[in-house]
């Protein structure tokens, strides 16, 4: 889930699309092609979606690699 | 008091007392120079205008509470008290207060730790990092009560799933600087954020000063992830800002920049995915378009029909040589008759003399006409030949024609196929005409065919076709 891997998938998808659209490309090639992006996108669309949503507010940190005390946070209105 | 002797220090000690009294408070305008800082934190300088100079010292406890930095040249105004230091006998301003001149402390305490800073590559282009190209997981320093933290939350309610971790800190007020970069210090390093975002709403100079502190400054530049400061109103920069990766104008757009990226990115994600899938389609139905071309009406479906056209084509074709033949044949049969009767002739009605001369010019004209009609048979020949080569429409030029029977396919050959009152159709080099067969003619040797011209309606126009063979008359 690092950005690493969503950003060589998404370079990969954008470049598979690029010769998807290359019209010189064989039909047979084209759908090993668009298979293969369909498999990308999903990926990305993974990685977008990996985090679940929280708002959490820090009541003591704590040493390197534990997690911290947290609480849900809603701001005051 | 004349003739009264004092001791040094007594001197000293009086002087000081009267300093004291005449010289309470004194307020200095000048500019410093000389500035030194001693091993005991004591600062000691001149300060000078046009026409003097005097010396000054400023301890350690108050001169480490200044926000700024004496340096040579600084105008300034002095608040202390005159006094003669015993040990030299020198006068000496005891200094309490500096208030910089024509610049407010605060902007020149500003100005120098950004040029401290930078001096230091704090700021150097070099250290910015992007954005992460997914900014899902945010460290958030600020305080947890106040305008900004609604602010951000509001527009990051924008992405639905990210995370936010808040370090909660106080943004203004003593000691504020050590919380914000301690707050910052544990968000890089504790490993659960992306990015970190060190926000705080609008205020004074003053109430932004947290921002503007060197610890906070080297806090930033140090976070092992990137940072995106939004301090105060647009106007306002802080030393924070020319710390962070990226500087935003308020916490509102702090929270923008993280949110924009992760649309950017999703909607590359979407265009991407729809021009493949675009794409595909478009190929698909293309390759589904020439199938159809194979099969459908223009293609496969209407090759049966277009096949037979060219058989009936050839059919014709390969007729028209027999055709030919027939009529090259039936003249040599009417020729062959023609002879005979003349032959016939003299043996019945001429005398014995007469008749052998009769016999000789005939057997003469006869050769004359084998000959003739030889030739001309050869010339169908090589018509016939050269009419295989071409075109039925060609040969149809030539006058000839197709007759078939209407519904029919296969031409005509022999009248005696045909009864009255079949309806043929007959194809010329221009036009098909339809006609009823009224009969037959004549001879059945012959070719000659009447029929009717269908194409004027119901006007019946006997049609003979005839070869001009040289004028044998039967």
């Amino acid at each position: 889930m690092t950005k690493e891997s969503f950003e060589d998938a998404l370079a990969q998808l954008e470049e598979v699309v690029a010769r998807l659209e290359d019209s010189s490309v064989g039909l047979e090639e084209a759908l090993r092609l668009f298979e293969r992006g369909v498999k990308l996108a999903r990926r990305c669309r993974t990685q977008l979606g990996a985090v679940e949503r929280r708002v959490e507010q820090l009541l003591a940190e704590a040493p390197e690699g534990q997690e911290p005390t947290t609480a849900p946070f809603a701001p005051e209105e | 008091m004349s003739g009264r002797i004092f001791g040094v220090g007594e001197l000293i000690r009086e002087i000081n007392a009267t300093l004291a009294g005449s010289f309470a408070e004194v307020w200095l305008r000048g500019e410093l120079s000389g500035v030194k800082v001693a091993a005991s934190g004591h600062r000691y300088f001149q300060v000078k205008d046009a026409e003097g100079q005097l010396s000054c010292a400023m301890w350690a406890p108050r001169a480490d509470r200044l926000r700024f930095k004496l340096t040579d040249g600084l105008a300034v105004l002095l608040h202390g008290t005159l006094e003669v230091y015993p040990q030299r006998g020198s006068l000496q301003l005891i200094v309490a207060e500096v208030v910089p001149q024509g610049i407010g402390e605060l902007q020149l305490a500003f100005d120098q730790l950004k040029a401290k800073l930078e001096a230091d590559g704090l700021f150097a282009a070099e250290r910015k990092r992007p954005l992460p190209e997914l900014p899902l997981r945010l460290g958030l320093v600020t305080s947890p009560s106040g305008a900004a933290v609604r602010d951000v939350l509001k527009v990051l309610s924008r992405w639905e799933r990210l995370s936010v971790l808040l370090y909660p800190v106080r943004v203004q007020g003593k000691g504020s600087e050590g919380e914000v970069a301690r707050a910052v210090r544990y968000l890089g390093r504790c490993g659960l954020v992306d990015v970190l975002l060190v926000v705080r709403g609008g205020g004074s100079l003053e109430d932004l000063w947290a921002f503007n502190e060197e610890v906070v400054a080297r806090a930033i530049a140090a976070c092992p992830v990137p940072v995106i400061s939004g301090v105060g109103h647009e106007v306002d920069f802080t030393i924070a800002d020319f710390a962070a990766d990226i500087r935003a104008a308020t916490p509102t757009q702090a929270a923008e920049l993280v949110v924009a990226q992760l649309e950017r990115q999703q909607r590359r994600v979407d265009d991407a995915q729809a021009r493949l899938y675009a794409v595909i389609e478009h190929r698909v139905d293309r390759a589904r378009l020439r199938l159809q071309g194979l099969e459908g009406a223009r293609g496969l479906a209407s090759l049966p029909a277009r096949v037979s056209e060219l058989k009936e084509r050839l059919r014709r074709l390969a007729a028209l040589p027999a055709l030919l033949r027939a009529v090259v044949a039936v003249r040599h049969r009417r020729l062959d008759g023609a002879i005979a009767v003349l032959y016939r002739w003299p043996v019945r009605f001429g005398a014995p003399r007469r008749r052998e001369l009769v016999t000789a010019r005939l057997a003469v004209a006869a050769e004359r006409l084998r000959a003739l009609v030889q030739a001309r048979g050869l010339t169908l020949a090589g018509a016939e030949r050269a009419l295989g080569a071409l075109s039925p429409e060609a040969v149809l030029k030539r006058g000839y024609s197709v007759t078939v029977r209407e519904g029919g396919d296969a031409p005509l050959r022999d009248a005696a196929e045909v009864h009255g009152g079949e309806r043929l159709i007959t194809t010329l080099a221009r036009g098909r005409l339809r006609s009823v067969v009224l009969g037959r003619v004549g001879d059945q040797s012959s070719l000659f065919v009447e029929t009717e011209d269908g194409n004027r309606g119901q006007g019946k126009v006997d049609r003979e076709e005839r070869g001009d063979d040289g004028g044998v008359e039967q």
